[in-house]
Formats: structure tokens, C-alpha cells, sequence
């Protein structure tokens, strides 16, 4: 068995809306390996989006502890969680989220601008990555003059350009035709054939389960079958 | 920096919204602008007419001298309204006085054309009145014979070059000498360059008046106790009559700050009011860019990284009011004289600027001309441009404040679900 990449320990997540508490995670212990393509499955509602934006460090757990790489993210602090999202992970939404006034190129480009990289530097890794997701040609393209799918692979150059060791992905393929999805998921596979970065996809879509190398399903806050 | 992409493009995407906002801050600043060049007109203005006076603390003068005038179509005598040489040192060992310099003035024709003529001790005039503004050449020396220093208006007029020679009539048979040019001299007001500097040998010789002077300048130990002198010069020597342009200076000074303090504050209400615009757009700009925030921070924004962006907005927005705002101003204030001819005229009185000018240094036509000079042209300052631009830039930063700190407080999670 190789080496666990991200491990979380009793974890829970309550939401307060107003006088109603909201249980979206129940002592979840979850462990994933290194390489993976883990699909997390479940009902809407189940806390599968809940489970992806804590081990993003997009959100704190109300209890428990989630190890990545060793290193415990529910004691970082805001600056230190920042930096993780930074360095340590990439993010692939069901909408993409590119910035719509910059183009496909500077998309890409944030995260490395946020590192401080400085730009002739920023400017090739940037168009390799696109290169790499099939999209050089469309490099000095905005967002809405780009296709959905090619949004998407804009969005998955984004996650990658600070060789995160994890792509965490939401519905990634949702709003992707079943073509674009199939392509989008043949990407992901590459690259994870390449790099061996460890993917976490948050999905419905047969066409992704099938590719993934394991499948986690939760319901009710609960990981029922690993 | 993409910050700055980020900024730029956000501002373009709203073209209207970004126009509008910033001509709030181009009003306020425009406004502040051309007050404050007015202020800095009148403030160079008051200070040359000052200048034109002599640059000394008291004027001492015959107290009959301003019921005969000196300039005029029949000015071709010399004033007869002299002082005798021998009062220099009575008024020397007055307390106070720092340094002398008697003078004597007159009337007389140089090629053709008539103007003042001033015969002065080079040294002491020097001393008394920190000198004139020599634009080329020098300035007379001691005992030097038959040297002349003229204005730059005067010399244009008569196509002179230093180092030429003009001529000098006063009128009196017989009365007809050559003066060599070694200097002009500059004041920036084109009606005080139509005069001319010999020395005070040369004037009393050129006029016949030996021993006789028509103005003696003064310089206090202190500008504090100019009044004191003053009074002790008019209660100790008969028969003078004493000027105060310093203080008169002073005195139009405060009335000045006064007026800037009161513009600045006029200006300052437009501008701050021109500033709500800017943080209505930017806390427009934050609600709409919710989700915008919330992916920049998903990939790794941190706080001030989302500060900055929108800090960068507000300042472009600060710059770009303050440098229309500068330059809506200068079109203003250049345009100033002819909006407002005769507005302002009148308002010379308070300033106690026309008495005095028209006492010790008017001649004739010179005191109407500066009533109408001293507001009809605001000057356009780098300092003051320096100011109104930072200004436009400090009122972007501070109005964007509070609403960069509202975006960057915004959490991830919440902001990404925005729609």
C-alpha cells in the first residue's frame, strides 16, 4: 500500500442556520493514497461538497482532524491555510470560477502570481500547462469566448500550475456534455499517469466513477463503503 | 502585476459607472485646484508689487512728495520733494535699524521713452533690500561711472543687448548723458521693468540735485518690530512720511492664508463629497465580485492579496480624478480672467495693497494696472498640481479602504457560493 496522502480523524461538520443545526458531517474517517483518483459519491445533501472544501482547507471542521501529508490543516492558521490552498492543492470547480477579465493565459497564471514568481517565468509554465490541456491555440482567449469543456481545461491548468500534490475537483464534468466529460476525464487520468498527483472528485457522473480508481460513497455525513 | 490587470480591466468593463465616479473626484479636485492657483496668483502677485516697493521695511520719503507726483505728461523735473543727504545718519541712529540705503528717483527719458529712473548706493542697497533680480550681466558697483541696469520689459522695448550704450534726458536744458548697460534686471511684472538703476552719484549729477536724495530705505534688526521703527523714525525726523510695505506684505499674507484655509475647505466639502461616489462603486464592485473573491482565495489569495486588488482599483480611480481634476483646473484658471473680468477688482481694497503701492512706488499708471492684475491671473504651481494629484490619490486609497477590507474578509466557502 503506498503512502497515505490525506487521512482525516473523527471528522464533523455542524452548520448553524439560524436556530437549526445541520449535521454535514458525522465522524468521518476517511484515508486516501497517494496516486489515487478517488471519486466521492452520494445524495445531494449527503456533505460530499462539505468533505471537499475541508480537506481544501476552504473551511473549518467543527471537530475532528484532517492530516495531509502529515501535517494537521485544522491548526493552520488563516495566512498558513492560504498558503496551503497556494502550494499544496488545486481546485477544479463544476463552473469553472476562471476570472472572466482576464484571459485563458493569466487564469493560469494567478496562482503563480500569488506565489510571486516572477512574470517571463510565470508567462512559460503558464502556456506550457496550456499546452499540456490541449489549449496553447487559446491562450489570449477570455472565458466566455471559450466552450465549457475548454473552460474546464483552463481551470485544471489553473489547479496545476503550482504542482499541488492534490487536484480536488467538484462535479467537475456537471456541466460538460458527455464528449467533453469523457475527454476532460481521459486528461485527468494522463496526468495522473504522469505526475502522479492524487485526485478527489466530488461526482454524480458514471463516466468519472468508472475512472476513478476508488470510489468513496457518503451518506448522511457518513462514509458507508470504502 | 496582475493586481494592477485585474484592476485596469474591472474599471474598463464598467465604463460608465467608472466615468461617473470619477468625476466626483475630478469636480472636487478641479475645484480645489483652481482656488488654490488663484490663492498662489495673488500671493506672487502681493509678493512683486511688495518687491516693486524696494524689498526694504520702511520707506522713508519727504512727506510733500506725493502732492506734486513724480510721473506724469509734465514729469520732466525732477521731484522737487527731496530730502537733504544729512538725515541719512539721523535716521541710522534710530535702535532698530539695521542697515540704510538712500535713493533718489526721478523721472527721465531713456531713448525716447520715459520712465523711473533710481539712483542708488549699490553696497547698501544691496544689504537693505537683498537686490535686485539680475537676469543678465551684473548689477552696478561701487563708484562706478555712468553704468546703467535696466528692466527686461524695457530692454525688449528698445531692442537693447547689454553692453550697449543709451541714452539719458531728463528733460533739463543741456541735461543729456550716455549710460553703458551692464545689466537687466527681472521682476516677472512687465510695468516694473520699465525702470532703470544708476548710481546715486550718477542720478544726483545727471539731475543737478548734489546732496539731495528722495527715498531712504530701511532695513529693521528684526521684521517683529518694523512698527516700532517705524513710528520712531516719523516721531524723531520731521517732515518725512513712512512706508511699511514688510508689513503690508505680512498683513496681506494672513488675509491670504485665511483665504486658502477658506478655499481648502470648499474645496475639501466637494471633494468629500465626491468620495462617498467612489466607496458606493467600490462596495458595488465588491458585492458583484463575490465569487470572484471567493475562487481568487480558493486558489490561494490571501487577505491582503484581495486588499490589494481592490485598494488598486480606488487609487486608479484617485489617480485618474486627480489628474482630469489637475487638468479641468488649469483650463479653468486659464480661463479664469475672462469668466470673471471685473468680478474681482474691487476685492483689492481689503488687502490694503493698493495705498501703499501707489504711495511709495506707483507711478501713475501703475497702481490701476495691479488692482485688476492681482486676480485676474491664478498661477498654475507644481506644488499645487503635486498637491491636488496626491490629494486626488490619497481621497481613492482612503475611500477604498473599507470596502477592500469587506472583500478581503469575505470567507471562501460563502463567497464562492455567490451567485
Amino acid at each position: 500500500m503506498s503512502r497515505l496522502i490525506v487521512r482525516t480523524v473523527d471528522l464533523s461538520k455542524v452548520y448553524r442556520r439560524g436556530k437549526v443545526s445541520v449535521l454535514a458531517l458525522r465522524n468521518v474517517n476517511l484515508q486516501i493514497a497517494a496516486g489515487e483518483i478517488a471519486g466521492i459519491m452520494g445524495p445531494s445533501g449527503s456533505g460530499k461538497t462539505t468533505l471537499l472544501n475541508l480537506i481544501g482547507g476552504l473551511d473549518k471542521p467543527t471537530n475532528g482532524r484532517i492530516f495531509v501529508d502529515g501535517v494537521d490543516i485544522t491548526a493552520l492558521g488563516e495566512r498558513e491555510l492560504a498558503d496551503y490552498r497556494l502550494k499544496k492543492v488545486g481546485f477544479v470547480f463544476q463552473f469553472y470560477n476562471l476570472i472572466p477579465t482576464l484571459t485563458a493565459l493569466e487564469n493560469v497564471e494567478i496562482p503563480l502570481a500569488l506565489a510571486g514568481v516572477p512574470k517571463n517565468e510565470r508567462r512559460e509554465r503558464a502556456l506550457n500547462l496550456l499546452k499540456m490541456v490541449g489549449l496553447e491555440d487559446r491562450a489570449e482567449h477570455k472565458p466566455d469566448e471559450l466552450s465549457g469543456g475548454e473552460q474546464q481545461r483552463v481551470a485544471i491548468a489553473r489547479a496545476l500550475i503550482n504542482n499541488p500534490s492534490i487536484v480536488l475537483a467538484d462535479e467537475p464534468t456537471g456541466d460538460l456534455d458527455s464528449k467533453s466529460a469523457l475527454a476532460l476525464m481521459n486528461l485527468i487520468k494522463d496526468l495522473n499517469r504522469r505526475n502522479g498527483q492524487t485526485f478527489i472528485i466530488v461526482t454524480h457522473d458514471p463516466i468519472v466513477a468508472e475512472r476513478c480508481t476508488k470510489i468513496y460513497t457518503i451518506r448522511d455525513g457518513q462514509i458507508e463503503s470504502a | 502585476m496582475f493586481v494592477w490587470s485585474i484592476a485596469v480591466r474591472n474599471l474598463r468593463r464598467r465604463r460608465l459607472r467608472t466615468a461617473l465616479t470619477v468625476s466626483g473626484i475630478v469636480v472636487g479636485i478641479s475645484m480645489m485646484f483652481i482656488l488654490l492657483s488663484l490663492v498662489s496668483g495673488m500671493e506672487s502677485q502681493a509678493r512683486s508689487m511688495v518687491r516693486a516697493l524696494g524689498g526694504a521695511d520702511i520707506i522713508v520719503s519727504n512727506s510733500t512728495s506725493f502732492r506734486n507726483g513724480m510721473g506724469g505728461p509734465l514729469g520732466a523735473l525732477p521731484s522737487p520733494s527731496t530730502l537733504d543727504e544729512s538725515i541719512v545718519d539721523a535716521i541710522g541712529g534710530i535702535q532698530g535699524v539695521y542697515a540704510i540705503s538712500p535713493q533718489f528717483s526721478f523721472s527721465c527719458s531713456i531713448n525716447g521713452r520715459r520712465i523711473t529712473v533710481y539712483g542708488v548706493e549699490p553696497k547698501s542697497y544691496e544689504i537693505v533690500t537683498g537686490g535686485l533680480n539680475i537676469a543678465e550681466g551684473r548689477f552696478l558697483i561701487e563708484n562706478s561711472n555712468r553704468e546703467i541696469v535696466l528692466g527686461k520689459a524695457l530692454m525688449e522695448f528698445l531692442n537693447l543687448t547689454v553692453g550697449q550704450t543709451v541714452s539719458l534726458n531728463t528733460g533739463q536744458e543741456g541735461r543729456e548723458q550716455t549710460f553703458n548697460i551692464v545689466g537687466v534686471f527681472e521682476t516677472g511684472m512687465f510695468f516694473q521693468e520699465y525702470a532703470a538703476y544708476i548710481t546715486l552719484a550718477d542720478a544726483q549729477n545727471i539731475t543737478g540735485e548734489y546732496g539731495l536724495i528722495t527715498q531712504i530705505l530701511v532695513k529693521c534688526e528684526d521684521p517683529s518690530i518694523v512698527s516700532d521703527v517705524a513710528s520712531a523714525i516719523s516721531s524723531t525726523v520731521p517732515g518725512v512720511r513712512v512706508t511699511t510695505p514688510t508689513a503690508v506684505l505680512q498683513q496681506a499674507n494672513q488675509m491670504l492664508n485665511t483665504l486658502t484655509m477658506f478655499f481648502a475647505t470648499i474645496g475639501l466639502v466637494a471633494l468629500f463629497a465626491g468620495s462617498f461616489g467612489v466607496v458606493n462603486t467600490m462596495m458595488m464592485s465588491v458585492t458583484e465580485r463575490t465569487r470572484e473573491i471567493g475562487i481568487l482565495k480558493a486558489i490561494g489569495a490571501k487577505s491582503y492579496d484581495i486588499m490589494k486588488i481592490f485598494l488598486a482599483e480606488s487609487l486608479l480611480i484617485g489617480l485618474i480624478g486627480g489628474g482630469a481634476g489637475v487638468a479641468a483646473g488649469s483650463i479653468l484658471a486659464y480661463l479664469f480672467p475672462t469668466l470673471t473680468s471685473g468680478i474681482f477688482a474691487i476685492g483689492i481694497s481689503p488687502f490694503g495693497m493698493r495705498n501703499p503701492f501707489s504711495g511709495a512706488a506707483g507711478r501713475g499708471w501703475g497702481s490701476r494696472a495691479t488692482s485688476a492684475i492681482i486676480f485676474t491671473t491664478p498661477a498654475i504651481t507644481p506644488i499645487n498640481i503635486i498637491v491636488c494629484f496626491s490629494l486626488g490619490a490619497f481621497v481613492g486609497i482612503l475611500a477604498g479602504l473599507y470596502p477592500a477590507w469587506r472583500a478581503s474578509r469575505m470567507r471562501p466557502v460563502e463567497a464562492l457560493r455567490h451567485v
